[in-house]
Formats: C-alpha cells, structure tokens, sequence
C-alpha cells in the first residue's frame, strides 16, 4: 500500500505531475530496477556519489556496481543484498519517474526520505508493504473524526486498499478525498451495509473507466459495455463489503448484512456530506463513495 | 459415480461469478451446469434439473440463499447444498448451518475448495 501512498505524496508535493504519475503507473512494471535508485533508498550512496557513477561509466565500459565500490561508496556485500533484493513496489515507481526524467534522483533522495519520516515509516514497513499498518497513512489523507465511528470507516479504507491491489493489481494512486458528488452520467454500483455500522457504499466511473477496470478484475479482455462489465464491478464491491462484514463478524462480534449490489447509469442524485476517494488508475479514476 | 455424469447448479445474481464458478466446474469433467440468477430461480431450476449438488450465493435479489436452500431441503431432504458466498459472517454460517447447509465457501472461491467438493460428492456417488 505504500506504492499507492508514495504516488499520493508525490503528487500533493507537486513534484509530479498528475500526468507524470500516470504515465509512471502505467510503466512501473515494465521498469527495471537501477543500483542507484536502491543504493539511494537503502542510504548506501548520496544521489551525488550515483551521479559522480554515471560520469565515470560514461568515461569507461564498467558496471555501476564495479564503480561505485572501487571509489569506496559501496561494499561488494552491498552491492550483492541490493541485488539480492526483490524490488518494492514505490521504488519500481521511482525507478520509472527517474528513467522517464520526470525526478532527478536527487529528488528522488530527498521524496522518499521525507516521505517515510512524514509518515513515520521504517524501511522495515516499506519492506513488508500490504502486511503492516497503515492507519496513518489513512489519517494523513482523510480526516476522519467527524465520522460516528472513525475506528470503523478506517478498517474499512484500509480493506478497500488492500482489496483494490488484491483483485486489480497495484498500479494505482489515492487522489486527495472529496466530500459530495454532483449529478453526473458516470454508471454507479451501490451497495448498503446494513446493521450496527449502516453505510451506503458506491463505485462511480465513466463507461470506458469502467470497462478497463472491470476487465482487470475479471482476468479477461472485455472491449465494449455490457452485463459482465457490470457484473464486475458489482462483484469487486460485494467482495470487498462481504470481507469487512467477515473481519467485523470475526474481531468484533458485531453481524452486518448486505444489500444486493447493483449498477445503473447515471447520477441523478447529488450526494453532499459523504467520503469520496477518488482511485487513479492508468486508464482512469474511479471514485468509491462512502455515507457518513 | 463418474464426474462427467454429475449435474451441477450454480446460483449467483452476478452473471460474471456464474462464469467464473461455471468454468471451474466444466473444467473438472462436470458436462451439466445448471445456473440461476436468484434465490426463486434457483428452487424452481433444483425442481427441474435435479442436480447432485448446489453451489448458492447468499445476498440474492428475490428471495437470498438462506430462503432459498430451506426451501429446497423441504422438498429434497437429501440435496447437497453448499453456500458461496462473500458474507462468510458468524451470523450467516449459523443460519447456513441451521437451514441444513452441506458446506459454505468464502468469495472470492478458491478453485481447490470447489474441486475438493465436487470430488467428495462424486466419490459419494452424488447425492
């Protein structure tokens, strides 16, 4: 989740672009991982002992790594666990934006140190990405205390982040949460939970957003609007609401229900004092709407 | 009995899961799948088809799951019915259990779960 969150901050820290974000989203898994980016991110190397690397290698045929230890930056048993490495996620995303030249890795340096002490982040929890607990990460993009049960409305984004990597894959960013959503002819699958913890919960997308997201969640290549587009998204909602009706059942003894999902076109209603969490993907935002 | 003679329905209100769940099915050597889309469907299509197990998604338009797989039993004591469904809750798996429920599966389904069943009744000899 901290892919998803590291994309968030480099855009409310304007040091992308929204457009420079996609694209890197988009190119993040075809990326492959640099020695200076991962010597940058483990604190091994400045981002001017990477560049002072690249000079020399554009002087002499040798590899980075080679370099960099005979100038004294870098042990070899460095070099070996940085290559030993599998590649995170948010550095696969630096990497990319680096690449692209979108970030200096100057700038990569400073972004991904400032990121993890804004957010009290040790380099062990970036490590473990989708298993450690990311609350404030959740805190820092939504204020939740106005809500009758922050404690609730929190297990329930922190799920909806972890679902949306689970059957969609991790190439997404949070974008800053709005408040109400105006009529509009995006297509809407709504699904109540209904009980101790009443909510309405939506998924909101234009048609050509949606047919891409649906094909994402359903493994297979679907081109045109039709019931399996649809079906989709009301399954995606159904099980993410159906695993937190579980987790509540299971931690806290307290027995939810669900409505049956359904998707229709058009907002005709305006929808005023709700979460709204827009979800950038490379194709699109979809926009998960969540009654107070 | 063989897999290929067993008979199979599927009810879930989402067309997508019915594929996905129908697919795995017909992938393990199952030739009759039946399906239906609601909780009344799924009691009138067990009354035609007579299948050797039912694979039934709880929170259905219509009449759900629950409803569904009590009335089912109070026509055929002996069908095997086994509930899919995303709200694997204490609440639900009680009422499953207490409606006569033969097994309850937790969406998304894990392919080996619906195979291990299918095989289990099967080796049977189906219902």
């Amino acid at each position: 989740m901290f892919t998803q969150f590291f994309g968030n901050y480099l855009l409310n820290e304007k040091l992308v672009t929204p457009e420079q974000l996609i694209d890197g989203l988009q190119a993040k898994n075809n990326t492959r991982m640099k020695l200076g980016v991962l010597a940058i991110n483990a604190g091994y190397m400045s981002s001017s002992q990477v560049e002072m690397v690249h000079m020399k290698q554009s002087m002499m045929d040798k590899r980075f790594g080679d370099i960099a230890v005979e100038l004294g930056f870098v042990t070899s048993e460095q070099i070996d666990e940085l290559l030993s490495q599998q590649p995170q996620g948010y550095l696969l995303l630096g990497q990319a934006f680096v690449d692209k030249g979108y970030m200096t890795n100057a700038q990569f340096e400073d972004a991904i140190k400032n990121y993890k002490s804004k957010y009290s982040i040790t380099d062990d929890e970036m490590n473990e990405a989708q298993d450690s607990n990311p609350s404030h990460l959740i805190d820092s993009l939504i204020d939740l205390s106005a809500t009758s049960s922050p404690d609730m409305y929190r297990e329930y984004i922190i799920l909806l982040m972890n679902n949306l990597i689970r059957f969609t894959g991790d190439d997404f960013t949070p974008l800053q949460p709005e408040s109400s959503i105006a009529p509009n002819d995006s297509y809407i699958t709504t699904q109540d939970i209904t009980g101790k913890f009443s909510i309405s919960t939506s998924l909101i997308a234009d048609e050509d957003t949606l047919i891409q997201f649906a094909s994402k969640y359903a493994c297979e290549e679907i081109t045109e609007m039709n019931e399996y587009v649809s079906a989709a998204a009301c399954d995606f909602l159904n099980i993410h609401n159906g695993l937190f009706t579980v987790n509540i059942s299971n931690s806290q003894q307290i027995e939810l229900r669900l409505t049956p999902p359904d998707t229709v076109k058009g907002v005709t209603q305006a929808q005023n004092d709700v979460i709204v969490i827009p979800i950038q993907y490379p194709f699109g935002v979809i926009k998960f709407v969540i009654s107070k | 009995m063989n897999i290929n003679e067993m008979k199979v329905l599927v009810c879930d209100d989402s067309i997508l899961s019915r594929k996905k769940l129908k697919d795995s099915i017909v992938a393990l050597g199952c030739n009759e799948v039946f399906e239906a889309a609601d909780g009344e469907e799924a009691i009138s299509k067990y009354k035609e088809t007579n299948p050797d197990v039912v694979f039934m998604d709880i929170v259905m338009p219509k009449k759900d799951g629950i409803e569904a797989v009590t009335e089912i039993l109070k026509y055929d004591a002996s069908a095997k019915v086994v509930m899919a469904s995303s709200v694997g809750t204490q609440s639900f798996l009680k009422d499953a259990i207490k409606a006569g429920a033969y097994d309850f599966l937790q969406k998304p389904l894990d392919p080996a779960q619906v195979e291990r069943i299918i095989n289990n009744i099967c080796t049977q000899g189906g219902k």
